[in-house]
């Protein structure tokens, strides 16, 4: 590889300081998403919580789409190496995100190698709660710089 | 509490093809959608791969709505998102008409760690340029619960 990067590398970390209820429902309305639960905080309130996905404390916050969950660590990806740099990406969603938490998309490079002349890095990524943990957990291919 | 369906309505939906369709990702949506992710506007007209999660829904004339119903879901919230991959082959551009097929790649009955049903369903959809370039691949898997809730 003609660059500095090794596996076990970090990537810079990206943060969303206070994922934003009004961004939910400019969201809803692009994706013409009718589910009251990403904008209207009474709806999740009155929610049968604890299970596995859901905190048993929601309250009164909407819950954010899992695009906007997902989109932050793109933008991260996208300040590391560019804004044509994934290649792939893959995501599961574990827990829920909601509005007024702050969240850090973070990665790990797990592997380079060299496809069709690319310098490519596959990397473990998710986005970060502090007292939940790992929200979102995916896996992207980047091209390296 | 709704009955599960029949093991058969559920498998052959295997192979089911979407309408398929056009899309344009105008400006303004793609700016929209980039101020709600936090980001900023990507340049050269690229679209924020976020509108890789709706568009070929849409593009290939369904909805989730849709996609719930053909899956016999309970509800709106027994759907559980199991994983989403996006193959981007190339930047999508704002204002390019892409050609957008889908269909359901797999749909079997499964059970999950604590013994309990669900069905599984595949989707996958394909964007291609006019010029018929393959720009991007979504397939995604949801899980629909039964008698969860």
């Amino acid at each position: 590889m003609s660059n500095n990067y090794k596996v076990g590398d970090s990537i810079p970390e990206w943060v969303m300081e206070s994922v934003s209820a009004e961004r939910m429902r400019t969201m809803a309305a692009i994706l013409r998403d009718p589910n009251p639960l990403h904008w209207d905080r009474e709806a999740v309130a009155n929610l049968n919580v604890g299970s596995a996905t859901l905190p048993a404390s929601l309250g009164k916050r909407t819950i954010n789409q899992g695009p906007l969950g997902l989109s932050y660590m793109i933008n991260m990806l996208h300040e590391w190496m560019g804004p044509e740099c994934i290649k792939r990406f893959y995501m599961t969603f574990p827990q829920v995100v909601l509005d007024e938490d702050r969240v850090i998309a973070k990665g790990t490079i797990t592997a380079l190698r060299e496809e069709n002349n690319l310098q490519l890095a596959d990397c473990d990524i998710w986005l970060e709660h502090a007292e939940r943990g790992s929200l979102l957990i995916g896996k992207a291919t980047v091209q390296l710089q | 509490m709704k009955a599960m369906p029949p093991l058969e309505e559920i498998t052959a939906l295997a192979g089911h093809q979407f309408p398929g369709g056009r899309y344009k990702i105008e400006h303004w949506e793609n700016y929209l959608l980039t101020g709600c992710t936090g980001g900023e506007v990507l340049p050269n007209n690229m679209v924020h791969p976020v509108a890789m999660f709706h568009v070929p829904i849409r593009g290939a004339n369904t909805s989730i709505a849709e996609m719930f119903e053909l899956g016999q879901a309970e509800s709106d919230l027994s759907i559980i998102p199991e994983y989403y991959d996006w193959e981007m082959f190339e930047p999508l551009i704002e204002e390019v008409t892409y050609d957008i097929t889908g269909k359901i790649v797999t749909a079997e009955r499964r059970q999950n760690d604590l013994g309990q049903t669900y069905d599984w369903l595949q989707f996958c959809f394909e964007m291609r340029t006019p010029d018929n370039t393959l720009s991007a691949r979504v397939t995604m898997a949801w899980q629909f619960t039964r008698n969860l809730l």
